[in-house]
C-alpha cells in the first residue's frame, strides 16, 4: 500500500472511532554512517519506517506512534489527554525541490577516504595531532503528513554530518568539530581541518585572560553558538516578553547592524521545505530588523496569544517526536560587501574568538550571560598570541547592542536546527579567568 | 512479548554463512520498544505510547564491524540485512524460513503511571510544602534477543520507570524500578531538598569536605569509575588492558558492575550482545582488576572479559557500557560518617558528570549541598561543581559506609547512546576536593 494510501485509511478508521480531528505522520529513511575511532571502523546502514497519529477533539485526544506502518484498526490508547487542534490546509506551496536530493548516498570506500584524509592533514598540520573519532553520516528521507482537515503535504529531505574529535599535546588536548552539508561529497576537508588546528594550538598553547574588556572578533562558530543560546529570545509565544526586557531607550533590542531571520525555504538550505512538520507552508520571517524586535517564531496555534504573523516552523525530525515550535535556518544577516578579514584589521587592540569549550550560561531575566570560550589576541589588526580557558560575560542585551559590524561570511552550524552566522565586530563585552559562576 | 519462539538454529545457520573468514563474528539483534509517557496535566495527547520494533545484523572482521538495521522483523529484512553486512552474495543459499513477530494486538494499560502524579503530590502535601510542578512520567519496556552463529543468547526483557519534574526554578530527574510509594516518596526527597535549596548562596569555591548520598555517589562512581574503565574510553589512550593493576583510588575503595544482582524486573543474565554477564570487578583494593569491555574489545585481548556491551538501540552499534554498579561497603554508620565529615558539606543530590576521556578531567553537578554541623546535614547552601582528575577524586574517597542502597544512578549519554544506569552504592565522605 502507497504512503498516501495507508495515511488515507488510518484517518478513516479514526474517523469511523469517532476522532473529531486526526492526524498521520508517516517516515521513511535510509542512513549510512561511517566511523573511525576507538570501537575501530564501523560501517552502518540503516533502514528506518515509522509513523505517528494525534487524534481526539476539543476535549480529549491521544498519541501513538511506531515502526512499520500504522494499522489503521489500531489498538489506539484512549482518548484522556487535553483537547487538540490540528490546522486547516493553506495556499498550494510555490516549491521547486533541489535538484541534488537523488544523487546517491555516499560509499564505504568514499567515506573512509574522506576520514583518512582529515587524519592525515591532522597529523601533518599539529604536532602530535590525531584524529580521535571520525563519524561520516549520510542520509536521505521522505515524510507525509495527512490530516481530517485536508492537509496533504510529502517533504523530501537529504542530510549529511561529520562530526570530529581531534586530539594533540601531552597530556592531551581535544576538540570537537561538527559540519552538515546537503551530501557527504561536500565536506571541505582543508577547512575542517584548519578550524581544528586553531582550535588545538589555543587550546594547548594559550592562557586564560584574566580580565579585559576590548572589542571582539567573533568567528562565526562562536556567533552561531552564541545566537543558539539566545534561542528564547528567538522561539515561542515568551520571547516577546524577554526581548522587550532588553530594549534600549531607543526601543531597540540590537545595533543597526543587527537582523535575524528564520527562514523554512531558504534556497540552498540544508533543511529546506516547502511545509513544516504539520504540513503548514514554510517562509522568511524576520525576528530583527536593524535591531528592532519585529516578532517570534511562533507556529500557527501559538498566534492568538502574541497576535503575530505564524509561520510553517514545526519540526519534527523524527517519528517518534511531537511537533514543536523551532528553527530551521536561524541566521544574523550577512553583510556581503564587508569580508572577516577586514573586520579583524580594524582592530588595534582585542580578542578574535574562535571556539566555546562549553554551552555556557543565559540569563535572560537578570540580563546576563557567561559562555567559555578560547581564541587569539589581537594586536595592529592582526592575530597574535593564542588564550584559553576564559569566559566571554556580559548579558545578552549588551551581546546584541554590542554588535558594530557584521561580515559577509555566513555559516551555518548543526545546533537546534541549522543557526547561521557570519564573523562580528562586537564591544562591551569582557574577557574573563573565572565567570562561569556569575549567573 | 518475547523472542523465544525464534527459529534461531535457521538463523544461525544463515549468519554462519557470511561469517566464513578466520575469528568472524555474526550475530543478529532482535529488539521491541516500548514507552509510555503521561505528561503533565495541563499538555494535550493524553497518554502517548511508542511501540517499535526491527533489528540488526552485524559482521565484524579484523578491525571493521558491518552492521545492517530495519524496523521490522521478519525473513526478507533479515535476509537483505545479512546480504547488506556480507557485501556480497554468499555462495551457497539455504532455503527461506519464517521469521515473524506478533505486533502488538492490546491497548496499552498503565495505570500505575496515571496514578503516580497524584501519589507524588500527596506526598508534597505531608511534608508541607507546595510549588508548582509539572510531571512527567513514563514506563520504558524493552525485549531483545542476540542470536549468533554459536550461540543464541537468553531471551531479555526489562522494565523500569523514569520521572522528570519541572519547577520554576529547575529541574529534577529519576529513574526507578517502581513506582511505589517508596519510590515516589524518593522522588519527592529529591524535589522537597530542591526546593528549600532555591534561593540557597552557593558554598565558597575552594577545597572541601563533602559527603555523598548513595544517589550522589552513584552519579559519581558511574562518571569516574564505570566511564573512565570503559575500554572504548581506555583505548583512546593506548590499550585498554594497560589499565589492568593500575591504583585509581585507596585501599577501602571497591567498585564492580553485575547486571544479575539486579532486582526483577530490570535483571540482566546476557547483555545486548547476548553473552552472559558477569560480576565484574572494576575496583579491588583501589586497583583496576577488570574494564568494562564488549565482544569487540574482548577480542582484541584475551585479558578482556566480554559481558558489558550495550546498545542504545538496533540502528546503533554495541559499546561497553555498565549497567549495575554496586560499590563494596565500608564500615562507616551514617553518624560515623556525618561526625567525619563535620563542619563539610552534605550532597543529597548529583546530575550532569562529565569525564574529559583525553584528560581525565571530571566535573559532577550538585544541585543542592549542605552544611553538616552537629553531625547532621544542617542548612541549606546552593549549587556547586565537583572538580578534578579521576584518580584525585577517587584519591579522595576516606570513609565509605557501611549501606549501600539501590538507587538509579540516571540516564547515560555518552557517545549519543542513551540507556538508563543503576547503581547500589553507599555514602561516601570525600576529604579537601575542589567545588568550582
Amino acid at each position: 500500500m502507497s504512503f498516501g494510501d495507508l495515511g488515507a485509511e488510518t484517518l478513516a478508521a479514526l474517523a469511523a472511532r469517532g476522532s473529531e480531528c486526526a492526524e498521520v505522520f508517516l517516515k521513511r529513511g535510509r542512513t549510512r554512517r561511517f566511523e573511525t575511532g576507538p570501537q575501530g571502523e564501523l560501517s552502518l546502514l540503516s533502514e528506518e519506517r515509522g509513523w505517528a497519529v494525534r487524534a481526539g477533539g476539543a476535549r480529549s485526544s491521544f498519541f501513538a506512534a511506531g515502526s512499520g506502518e500504522p494499522s489503521p484498526g489500531g489498538p489506539w490508547p484512549s482518548s484522556d489527554g487535553q483537547g487538540l487542534r490540528l490546522p486547516e490546509p493553506g495556499p498550494p506551496a510555490n516549491w521547486r525541490p533541489p535538484a541534488d536530493l537523488d544523487a546517491p548516498l555516499v560509499g564505504e570506500r568514499e567515506a573512509f577516504a574522506l576520514l583518512r584524509e582529515l587524519a592525515r592533514r591532522v597529523a601533518e598540520a599539529v604536532p602530535g595531532g590525531r584524529l580521535v573519532h571520525g563519524v561520516l553520516e549520510d542520509g536521505s528521507s521522505e515524510s507525509e503528513v495527512a490530516n481530517s482537515q485536508g492537509v496533504r503535504a510529502t517533504v523530501r529531505r537529504r542530510l549529511a554530518s561529520l562530526r570530529l574529535e581531534v586530539a594533540a599535546g601531552r597530556p592531551p588536548v581535544g576538540c570537537r568539530l561538527l559540519a552538515a552539508a546537503r551530501e557527504a561529497r561536500r565536506f571541505d576537508a582543508a577547512g575542517l581541518v584548519e578550524r581544528a588546528v586553531r582550535q588545538l594550538e589555543a587550546r594547548t598553547r594559550g592562557a586564560p585572560v584574566e580580565r579585559d574588556r576590548a572589542e571582539l572578533v567573533i568567528a562565526p562558530a562562536v556567533a552561531a553558538r552564541l545566537l543558539d543560546g539566545l534561542g528564547p529570545l528567538w522561539v515561542g509565544p515568551g520571547a516577546a516578553a524577554r526581548a522587550r526586557r532588553l530594549r534600549d531607550r531607543r526601543g531597540r533590542l540590537g545595533s543597526e547592524v543587527l537582523s535575524v531571520v528564520d527562514d523554512g525555504r531558504l534556497p540552498d538550505g540544508l533543511l529546506t521545505a516547502p511545509v513544516d512538520g504539520e504540513g503548514v507552508r514554510s517562509r522568511e520571517v524576520l525576528l530583527v530588523e536593524e535591531g528592532a524586535f519585529r516578532q517570534p517564531l511562533v507556529a500557527w496555534w501559538q498566534v492568538a496569544a502574541d497576535r503575530v504573523r505564524a509561520s510553517g516552523c514545526t519540526r519534527r525530525s523524527s517519528w517518534r517526536e511531537l511537533p514543536r515550535p523551532a528553527p530551521t535556518h536561524l541566521y544574523l544577516r550577512a553583510a556581503p560587501a564587508v569580508t572577516a578579514s577586514s573586520l579583524l584589521g580594524s582592530v588595534e587592540r582585542g580578542y578574535c574568538l574562535v571556539d566555546t569549550l562549553g554551552a555556557g550560561h543565559y540569563d535572560f531575566d537578570a540580563d546576563r550571560l557567561a559562555v567559555p570560550v578560547c581564541g587569539y589576541a589581537v594586536r595592529g589588526g592582526r592575530l597574535a598570541e593564542p588564550f584559553t580557558g576564559s569566559w566571554l560575560v556580559g548579558s545578552p542585551g549588551g551581546l546584541l547592542h554590542g554588535v558594530r559590524a557584521v561580515a559577509g561570511d555566513l555559516e551555518f552550524a548543526p545546533l537546534d536546527g541549522l543557526i547561521g552566522a557570519p564573523t562580528l565586530l562586537v564591544s562591551g563585552l569582557e574577557l574573563r579567568a573565572g565567570g562561569g559562576e556569575l549567573v | 512479548m518475547s523472542f523465544e519462539q525464534l527459529h534461531t538454529t535457521a538463523i544461525s545457520r544463515r549468519l554462519a554463512q557470511v561469517a566464513d573468514g578466520e575469528g568472524d563474528l555474526a550475530d543478529v539483534y532482535f529488539e521491541r520498544r516500548e514507552r509510555v509517557e503521561l505528561p503533565p496535566a495541563d499538555e494535550a495527547l493524553g497518554l502517548r505510547v511508542w511501540q517499535e520494533q526491527g533489528l540488526a545484523v552485524r559482521l565484524v572482521r579484523g578491525g571493521h564491524s558491518w552492521l545492517a538495521s530495519r524496523d521490522s522483523i521478519d525473513a526478507s529484512s533479515f535476509q537483505q540485512a545479512v546480504r547488506q553486512v556480507a557485501r556480497a552474495l554468499p555462495a551457497a543459499s539455504y532455503p527461506g524460513f519464517r521469521l515473524e513477530v506478533e505486533p502488538p494486538r492490546a491497548p496499552v494499560e498503565a495505570g500505575e503511571v496515571q496514578r503516580f502524579p497524584a501519589a507524588v503530590q500527596r506526598l508534597l502535601k505531608e511534608r508541607l510544602v507546595g510549588f508548582p510542578l509539572r510531571l512527567t512520567v513514563r514506563r520504558h519496556r524493552r525485549w531483545l534477543r542476540v542470536v549468533g552463529t554459536e550461540l543464541a543468547g537468553e531471551p531479555q526483557s526489562e522494565r523500569f520507570y523514569s520521572c522528570q519534574a519541572r519547577m520554576p526554578w529547575g529541574r529534577h530527574g529519576v529513574v526507578l524500578r517502581r513506582l511505589d510509594p517508596a519510590c515516589a516518596a524518593e522522588m519527592v526527597d529529591g524535589l522537597v531538598e530542591l526546593f528549600r535549596a532555591r534561593d540557597a548562596p552557593p558554598p565558597p569555591p575552594g577545597r572541601h569536605t563533602v559527603v555523598l548520598s548513595p544517589q550522589a555517589a552513584a552519579v559519581l562512581l558511574h562518571e569516574a569509575v564505570a566511564h573512565a574503565l570503559e575500554t572504548d574510553t581506555l583505548a583512546l589512550g593506548g590499550r585498554p588492558e594497560a589499565a589492568v593493576g593500575v591504583r585509581i583510588g585507596p585501599e577501602h575503595l571497591a567498585v564492580l558492575d553485575d547486571p544479575a544482582a539486579l532486582p526483577e524486573p530490570i535483571r540482566r543474565t546476557c547483555d545486548d550482545e547476548g553473552m552472559p554477564v558477569v560480576r565484574r570487578w572494576l575496583v579491588r583494593a583501589g586497583t583496576v582488576e577488570q574494564p568494562l569491555a564488549d565482544r569487540y574489545a574482548a577480542s582484541t585481548s584475551a585479558s578482556l572479559i566480554p559481558g558489558a556491551g550495550r546498545r542504545g538501540g538496533r540502528h546503533q552499534p554495541p559499546v561497553p557500557r555498565s549497567t549495575h554498579l554496586e560499590g563494596v561497603a565500608g564500615e562507616a554508620a551514617e553518624g560515623g560518617l556525618m561526625a567525619a565529615g563535620e563542619g563539610g558539606l552534605y550532597a543529597p543530590l548529583a546530575e550532569r558528570g562529565a569525564l574529559d576521556p583525553l584528560r581525565g578531567d571530571f566535573s559532577l553537578q550538585l544541585p543542592v549541598t549542605r552544611r553538616i554541623r552537629d553531625g547532621r546535614p544542617q542548612e541549606y547552601l546552593g549549587p556547586a561543581r565537583l572538580e578534578g582528575r579521576v584518580a584525585e577524586l577517587l584519591g579522595a574517597v576516606a570513609v565509605v559506609g557501611d549501606k549501600p542502597r539501590f538507587a538509579g544512578a540516571g540516564w547515560c549519554a555518552k557517545g549519543g547512546q542513551r540507556m538508563a544506569v543503576w547503581a547500589t552504592v553507599p555514602e561516601l565522605l570525600l576529604e579537601g576536593v575542589r567545588l568550582g
